[in-house]
């Protein structure tokens, strides 16, 4: 299994959904993919992401100036 | 000076300062003097930890400082206007006391409105308007006996306690009449804070009307309204205040359209000699000129200082009147509003333009920046600016003061485009959020945009083509219930599946690449092509 890391800090939305959308297409089921962000609307983006795609969101810590999650694909 | 919170205490010390000899007495019935009234809700949710640290001045200190004799728990009960004097009631000693006066000034504030309802008189049932009021709330809490509440209004003081509350591990609901909470705002910046509110996990019921309140021995139990019941062993009630007038009404001082006591610029009431300031006494709206009520603490202050300038012989620089600014936080969304409404403008007949924009409240790439939504709304004739609403987690107070003040130099939006305000990553965007809404603003009212706000795209979703032309993942992520797909890039050889007579809606995440789109469509022919103002970000009704 594989780990893809994104660093997705200064890219407004949908610029990380987008990352995390192309990566998530070249994983294999298992992988994890890492990503910071520093918009704020990623939150509710990757949840609803996750919720819809069956991918499992594993992690999201958040802090007043970064986000960083962890997915694994489906 | 009868009262002794903000615009009492406040002329007070500003005679004194004018003239060291003036012989002062305040009074008031209350037991707290020149408290913050705005900050109880803090103290009920323990951010204000202690009673004292809320109010800013005791008695004694105020005397020492000021050598202003202040008199609580005394109760004026008439004023004799021809004698000049005022006779008050000792709540202590129970007799009763009489003042003379050459000038008086009535800084009798403003009561909480209580809807005469069932149950209303239930132990339980609150006020937030005193010092006491919220140590008697936080009390209850204190002594766990507190597990559900219900908030009933949803203004300013109400949506303060109920995020507070909340943060004491209370279930929390707030019922509001009208059909949003923050009824002085828009319903699309409003919803977009009830919204905040309810992730939060705030219960909030619009539309209701409390019918009645239930006890058992004598305590609350739940609140019936014409569509639910709800359990609650804490009722806050705010509703809203009214003017303190019974004094004034008795000895035929005039009141105002808006029943507080009618004033001029000076503070001067109809009867010579006799000054009101504070909650209890009416403003002037400076856009429309005509009269209004603002019971803000900002405001009395203002109104304290001038009625203390007036009687001391400066009448200079009166108070022409205010904007009604206000802003209030909600965990950790502010919402800031100054001058008027578009609901407002439209009922005091001006044929307005708005428009919304969301943008940033610092540079994208600066860490820790968070969106915020700008509504603006202006004078579509005369192009002068209105009013304006922003929201969002950043920071709101700083558009707003700076829109507040060009309303009160009489500014039009092409002046509020070209201000020069502060610039670097950490503060602004290099085109700071008023600056993009004035230019959004601009197109508008040149007709270089043609744009649909959420409420009216709501409204007809069923005979409009909307179109998301964002990328894949966000429009699997959510979108407008109905909306057609077309990325942005692929829009212009798609652009065959656009029937030319179709009324289209193009919608992005801000309103921006819609824009951009929205000028391509319409080099091709397209006719009847809007955006989304202000995009997906903000638009507070339900996605799919």
């Amino acid at each position: 299994m594989a780990d893809f890391n994104l660093n997705c800090k200064g890219l407004q939305c949908p610029g990380p959904i987008v990352q995390v959308f192309k990566t998530a297409k070249e994983a294999q089921s298992g992988d994890i993919i890492n990503v910071k962000v520093t918009d704020r609307g990623f939150i509710k983006d990757i949840q609803a992401w996750c919720k819809k795609t069956g991918n499992e969101l594993k992690e999201l810590n958040e802090t007043e100036t970064e986000i960083q999650v962890k997915i694994q694909k489906k | 000076m009868i009262g002794a919170v903000a615009a009492g205490t406040k002329t007070a010390a500003k005679i004194k300062r004018e003239n060291a000899d003036a012989e002062i007495v305040v009074i008031t019935k209350d037991e707290h003097i020149s408290y913050a009234g705005c900050g109880l809700p803090y103290f009920i949710g323990g951010v204000i930890e202690e009673e004292k640290e809320l109010v800013v001045k005791t008695p004694q200190e105020f005397k020492q400082i000021t050598d202003i004799d202040v008199y609580t728990k005394l109760e004026a009960m008439s004023i004799h206007s021809k004698e000049k004097y005022v006779l008050a009631m000792d709540i202590l000693e129970g007799n009763v006391k009489k003042y003379s006066y050459d000038k008086l000034v009535l800084a009798t504030g403003a009561t909480p409105f209580i809807p005469q309802i069932e149950g209303a008189d239930l132990q339980g049932v609150h006020t937030v308007r005193t010092v006491n009021d919220a140590i008697n709330i936080r009390s209850l809490i204190d002594k766990g006996a507190v597990s559900k509440a219900v908030v009933v209004g949803g203004g300013f003081i109400g949506l303060e306690v109920a995020e507070n509350l909340h943060g004491k591990n209370i279930e929390v609901s707030i019922v509001e009449f009208a059909h949003h909470i923050l009824p002085s705002f828009d319903e699309e910046i409003a919803l977009y804070a009830q919204n905040y509110m309810s992730d939060q996990g705030v219960n909030i019921y619009t539309c209701e009307k409390v019918i009645s309140i239930k006890g058992e021995e004598g305590r609350v139990k739940k609140i019936i309204t014409d569509q639910r019941e709800i359990e609650a062993d804490l009722v806050i009630m705010s509703v809203g205040v009214k003017p303190n007038t019974k004094l004034a009404e008795e000895i035929g001082i005039e009141l105002g359209v808006t029943n507080a006591i009618k004033v001029n610029n000076f503070m001067e009431t109809s009867i010579e000699g006799i000054y009101a300031v504070g909650d209890c006494a009416e403003n002037v709206n400076l856009i429309t000129g005509k009269p209004a009520w603002y019971p803000m603490g900002s405001t009395a202050n203002k109104m304290g200082r001038i009625a203390g300038l007036s009687m001391t012989g400066d009448q200079k620089n009166g108070l022409k009147g205010v904007l009604g600014t206000t802003i209030v936080k909600l965990f950790k969304l502010n919402a800031g509003k100054t001058g008027l409404s578009e609901r407002e403008a439209i009922k005091q007949g001006f044929e307005v333009e708005t428009v919304i924009v969301p943008a940033n409240d610092k540079a994208h790439y600066y860490p820790g920046y968070r969106q915020i939504i700008t509504k603006l709304i202006a004078d579509k004739n005369t192009h002068k600016i209105l009013g304006a609403q922003v929201v969002g987690e950043g920071v709101v107070d700083k558009p707003i003061d700076v829109i507040a003040t060009a309303i009160t130099f009489g500014a039009k939006v092409e002046d509020l485009e070209n201000l020069d305000l502060a610039y670097a990553p950490p503060f602004s965007m290099a085109m700071a959020s008023t600056i993009l809404a004035s230019n959004a603003l601009l197109n508008k009212l040149a007709g270089r945009m043609n744009g649909i706000n959420s409420f009216e795209l709501k409204k007809r979703l069923d005979e409009l083509l909307v179109v998301d032309i964002r990328d894949e993942a966000s429009y699997l992520i959510r979108t407008i219930p109905g909306a057609i797909h077309i990325p942005s890039e692929e829009l212009i050889y798609r652009a065959d599946e656009l029937k030319n007579n179709e009324e289209i809606v193009l919608i992005c995440k801000v309103g921006k690449i819609a824009y951009l789109s929205y000028l391509k469509l319409k080099k091709l022919g397209f006719q009847n092509v809007r955006i989304l103002e202000g995009g997906i970000s903000s638009y507070p009704y339900e996605l799919v």
